[in-house]
């Protein structure tokens, strides 16, 4: 006899228990079930039926214990039908593209998984979709702890982990009420109120060493949550003098570019923006690009320039 | 790799209400809506004719059309009540809750199918919706640079008419080129937008970021390459060089061995030792200027001592009465 691939076995008992008339036992799951037969003994059925009752859950289908008289001390289970169905949904062929789209920046990651399965219930009901992307997005991988921390965060429930601080290196426990995760510049970051520190932090998840604990629920002395972290943007526009010829790209996204009283320099004005981002892109010009405003953008690409000047001074002592 | 099982029964489920909706479907266009091959979509119809109630005897069974289904058509006689298309679930609506509101923040994709798709997701996910609430995305790079909108457009009408893009465009080492190039795929790390492509003053494959990207107009040649298929494996959008060189790093510099492929070498609470393959020098240099005091040490020394006078002259710009500084 073929054997039933898991796929099949989990499809067939979706059927059954949709369809059954009352709760079914694990017994007449196993003797009635395609599939289950396959189970050589009780422990097997007990694996088996453990796995696929996850996958269930994991698929969004509203799978009911029940326990009563009915059958003892057995269990029963059902499908409450009520809450099997998706809600109605009318997408037009440019939104499933989009939604195409959305579906694929976790390619790599653990939530490309449930991604992908959203994605294809969707399709059950949508047209064929029109791609008006025609791009491949990634977002960066989540790390570990974002499941643990996202569940966190919606139950409004405190963390604690243990965390390497960027400057001491040094890894200390710190109590968080998550507020959100933030992607930025191609990192994951968890925003929240530190009560050790007392203050309002960003910590990195990479830093994170080891996992996240989730403690009862406390609601003493809870702090609101804060807005949403937004970089440490430049307020006024910066004024660059940029060599002719010179730092193309910056050009590119320039306000405006004229010549400069300065012989030898052109003044080029950039729109406000990210000041990490900012300083990256000017300190990577080196002598190419001076920077006359703001105070904050010159403090810096300086604090960037002393830093590499002197990686050479082992060198120069020897 | 092979695929999850419940992802495959979330197709079944899907394809299967997808069917009961409609009369009749060919394989091929069954395939390409669920986005699998022809030969997938046919196992994928073979296990749902296996299936059905317990008892499993005729009339227990899911149906098809036996003589359509051999002329390649699909349709369903007998769904045993499947017909119903499934909720989405918890962590099904938050992965694609979050990953819509991410890529709304990427320039070139806000639009008002974006819009709208996401307010008709959030209706159908329900609580899950709050839930992907609590994620937040930083305005990406990308979105200080307002001309990467419109390359973008003159990409992607190169690659849906198959045709050749002419570019203008600055590198790493702040030298402008012209280059014609075979335009094979558009790529998001959702702070920057590059085009992969065959560059024929190269000869090879080169990643061009978006706004680097002086000007790009549609040529009138067509193409020869093929756009690609998504391929994660091959979505790294740097080359590998041929300069091996050592960056030890403040250990929240992590970012340069994960973003640039670099081999972790030595690791712990003070520092972190990166090994990168460098194609261009003076790509090396932007990127040791950019991390300042986040790099502790840089070998060979030959680099360390290009980029730190560069350093010194660009610090000097800073002193000088002329160099600006009123």
């Amino acid at each position: 006899m073929a054997t039933v691939s898991p796929a099949e076995r989990l499809f067939d008992l979706v059927i059954a228990l949709r369809n059954a008339r009352a709760p079914m036992s694990r017994a007449q799951i196993r003797s009635g079930v395609n599939g289950y037969h396959e189970a050589e003994n009780d422990a097997a059925f007990e694996r088996m039926f453990e796995r696929d009752k996850v996958a269930l859950r994991e698929l969004g289908i509203p799978l009911l214990t029940i326990t009563g008289d009915a059958h003892g001390d057995e269990y029963g289970y059902r499908i409450d039908v009520s809450d099997y169905d998706l809600p109605p949904i009318e997408l037009t062929p440019e939104e499933i593209g989009v939604l195409g789209a959305a579906a694929q920046v976790w390619d790599g990651a653990d939530l490309a998984s449930p991604a992908r399965r959203g994605l294809t219930k969707l399709l059950a009901v949508a047209p064929a979709s029109t791609d008006p992307l025609a791009g491949r997005l990634r977002l960066p991988t989540p790390d570990e702890q974002f499941d643990a921390l996202l569940a966190a965060i919606s139950q409004r429930r405190l963390v604690t982990f243990a965390y390497r601080a960027a400057h001491s290196g040094a890894t200390q426990e710190r109590v968080v009420e998550p507020w959100r995760l933030l992607v930025s510049g191609g990192a994951w970051y968890l925003q929240g109120y530190d009560r050790v520190r007392a203050g309002e932090r960003l910590f990195r998840l990479s830093r994170v060493a080891g996992g996240v604990r989730v403690l009862p629920p406390d609601e003493s002395e809870r702090q609101p949550v804060g807005p949403a972290y937004e970089g440490r943007r430049t307020r006024t526009d910066a004024v660059l003098l940029v060599r002719p010829d010179r730092a193309t790209a910056l050009r590119l996204r320039a306000a405006s570019v004229e010549p400069d009283a300065r012989p030898g320099y052109d003044r080029v004005v950039l729109a406000p923006g990210d000041l990490g981002d900012l300083a990256s892109l000017v300190a990577g010009y080196a002598d190419a690009v001076v920077v006359l405003e703001p105070p904050e953008l010159v403090d810096a690409v300086r604090t960037r320039l002393l830093a590499v000047a002197a990686l050479d001074a082992g060198d120069a002592d020897a | 790799m092979r695929e999850r099982t419940a992802d495959r029964v979330a197709r079944l489920l899907a394809m299967i209400a997808y069917l009961a909706a409609r009369e009749e479907v060919t394989l091929a266009d069954l395939a390409a809506h669920f986005g699998v091959t022809p030969a997938q979509a046919r196992r994928d119809v073979e296990t749902l004719w296996m299936t059905g109630s317990p008892g499993y005897l005729h009339g227990d069974l899911i149906d098809f059309q036996y003589d359509r289904w051999e002329q390649g058509r699909v349709s369903l006689l007998d769904s045993q009540g499947m017909e119903r298309p499934v909720r989405l679930g918890h962590g099904e609506a938050v992965a694609l809750v979050v990953a819509l509101r991410a890529i709304a923040e990427l320039p070139g994709l806000a639009g008002p199918a974006l819009t709208s798709a996401l307010d008709k997701l959030t209706a159908a996910a329900g609580e899950a919706a709050s839930t992907a609430a609590a994620v937040a995305v930083d305005r990406p790079a990308a979105a200080d640079a307002p001309q990467v909108a419109a390359h973008l457009a003159t990409v992607r009408d190169a690659l849906a008419r198959g045709r050749r893009l002419d570019l203008v465009y600055v590198g790493a080492s702040d030298e402008v080129t012209r280059r014609t190039v075979e335009p094979l795929a558009l790529l998001s790390d959702g702070d920057q937008w590059y085009l992969r492509a065959h560059c024929l003053r190269a000869g090879d494959v080169r990643h061009f970021r978006l706004d680097r990207v002086v000007s790009a107009s549609v040529s009138d040649e067509a193409s020869e390459r093929r756009p690609e298929a998504a391929d994660p494996a091959a979505d790294s959008v740097r080359p590998r060089g041929d300069h091996e060189v050592t960056l030890t790093l403040d250990p929240r510099a992590r970012w340069v061995a994960e973003r640039f492929d670099g081999q972790i070498l030595a690791e712990s609470a003070e520092a972190i030792t990166v090994l990168l393959h460098v194609a261009d020098p003076s790509w090396l240099d932007a990127l040791v200027l950019d991390l300042g005091p986040d790099l502790h040490a840089l070998a060979p020394a030959e680099h360390a001592r290009r980029v730190a006078a560069a350093a010194r002259r660009a610090l000097a710009a800073y002193d000088e009465p002329e160099g600006g500084r009123s």
